[in-house]
């Protein structure tokens, strides 16, 4: 899914939040948002999720202003995920059981997920009693299991451990490689964006900079 | 100190033996309080669900009447209640003062603001949350609702019981509107503060271990529920 964003603004009480003229994000790449602390790169990708929708200006998904059928493509992980009070299996089956996928599908789905998460072991926990690590695994797995056109991201490996990361890493980009999904990701680590972001967009007091 | 023991033992002869004028007394609680509690949560959970999502002009305002109200005196509710079912009042006409409805009706509207109060600042404080949630991984409204209500089935279930102890407890509205009258509206609150101003402890204690077995029972029910969940 490609985006297009135009005269983007948003303000909070007389402060400038966001103000972006011209911003395009490309089909199939991953984009990686990065900046300091208040540089507005969560309150961008809320406004592109559809969560924030006090915001002046337009964005556009592959041309079309955000519908409920852009809306049932995209997906957001927070940065603190919220897992439900059920089975790991439930959290990462609901997003095909809202789409009414049928039970064999979706047990296939789950198994394969899980397997490339390496999670196997938490299937039968409960998700609200997972330690950080173990929930972005899982928020990522509920997120890539319906492969969605855009995929966004919000710190999804902050404060986890080195291997937790390598594993979320891997899977972003597989997820990019194997479906052309687009993949936005805002994260703090410019290494990481390094490592496999295709584009990097800089934000500065709300502005896109270099 | 005597009449204190000997309370107690006349309070176990009255529970064991099974005395219908104490039973028919916890039925008719148990009756009105539940009543009551399922009235006001199924019609004000949802509610309370909807504001504390939906975001509009004046909802600061409404918080403050909703947690207001919260406190309402149930004497005050049970006057209320008392003047409109009145013989003189608006609704006089439907005859029901003095009896078990207008007792279920007192209780509803003291426990609705209860239910409404706390059901509002889960779905305000957890509620957002859960629907963002069910809106990035495809769900619309039904879906969230949904979804909320699962995910905080318990702490609701925490809600109606704590408004059914407000319920059940509260002695101001019935006695106003039931009246008390000896096997048609007496309940548990009503008989116990009859029977201390008579000085006739035995009914009294009795009652009132009926009353904290249930208030027992109700939270041992819903500790182990939240435990398991």
């Amino acid at each position: 899914m490609e985006l297009y964003i135009e005269n983007l603004h948003k303000k909070y009480d007389d402060k400038t939040i966001l103000d972006i003229p011209r911003l395009k994000i490309q089909e199939g790449k991953i984009t990686g948002i990065t900046g300091l602390n208040g540089s507005g790169k969560s309150t961008l990708l809320n406004i592109i999720g559809g969560i924030d929708k006090e915001f002046e200006g337009s964005i556009r998904y592959n041309g079309k202003l955000l519908n409920k059928e852009i809306a049932t493509n995209m997906t957001y992980v927070f940065q603190k995920p919220y897992l439900f009070r059920r089975k790991v299996y439930d959290n990462i089956a609901y997003p095909l059981k809202l789409r009414k996928v049928n039970k064999d599908r979706i047990e296939k789905a789950v198994q394969e997920i899980l397997e490339r998460l390496e999670i196997t072991d938490l299937v039968n926990k409960k998700g609200h009693k997972l330690s950080g690590g173990e929930s972005q695994k899982v928020a990522l797995a509920r997120a890539l299991i319906f492969e969605p056109k855009l995929l966004l991201l919000d710190e999804p490996t902050s404060n986890i451990d080195p291997e937790s990361i390598k594993v979320l890493e891997r899977e972003i980009v597989r997820f990019n490689k194997e479906t052309n999904g687009t993949v936005l990701i805002v994260t703090h680590n410019l290494n990481q964006a390094k490592r496999i972001c295709d584009d990097i967009i800089y934000l500065s007091f709300g502005r896109v900079g270099n | 100190m005597d009449y204190i023991f000997q309370g107690f033992i006349e309070a176990l002869k009255l529970l064991i033996s099974f005395d219908p004028e104490v039973f028919k007394i916890i039925i008719l609680s148990l009756f009105v309080s539940t009543t009551a509690t399922i009235l006001a949560s199924l019609i004000f959970i949802p509610i309370g669900i909807y504001l504390g999502l939906k975001k509009f002009r004046g909802k600061r305002i409404i918080s403050r009447i909703i947690y207001t109200s919260m406190s309402v005196p149930s004497v005050i509710v049970g006057l209320v209640v008392a003047i409109l079912l009145s013989r003189r009042g608006p609704l006089g006409h439907l005859d029901i003062m003095y009896t078990p409805k207008a007792m279920i009706i007192a209780q509803t509207l003291l426990v609705i603001p209860l239910i409404l109060g706390l059901t509002y600042n889960l779905a305000k404080n957890r509620g957002t949350i859960i629907e963002k949630v069910a809106f990035t991984l495809g769900g619309n409204s039904i879906d969230s609702i949904i979804l909320i209500i699962r995910e905080l089935k318990v702490d609701i279930l925490v809600n109606v019981a704590t408004s059914f102890s407000r319920a059940i407890s509260e002695v101001g509205a019935v006695m106003i509107v039931g009246g008390n009258i000896k096997g048609h509206t007496r309940v548990i609150t009503t008989t116990i503060s009859m029977m201390n101003s008579m000085g006739d402890y035995p009914m009294a204690i009795a009652l009132g271990i009926i009353l904290l077995i249930i208030s027992f029972g109700i939270n041992s029910f819903i500790y182990s529920y939240s435990q398991e969940d």
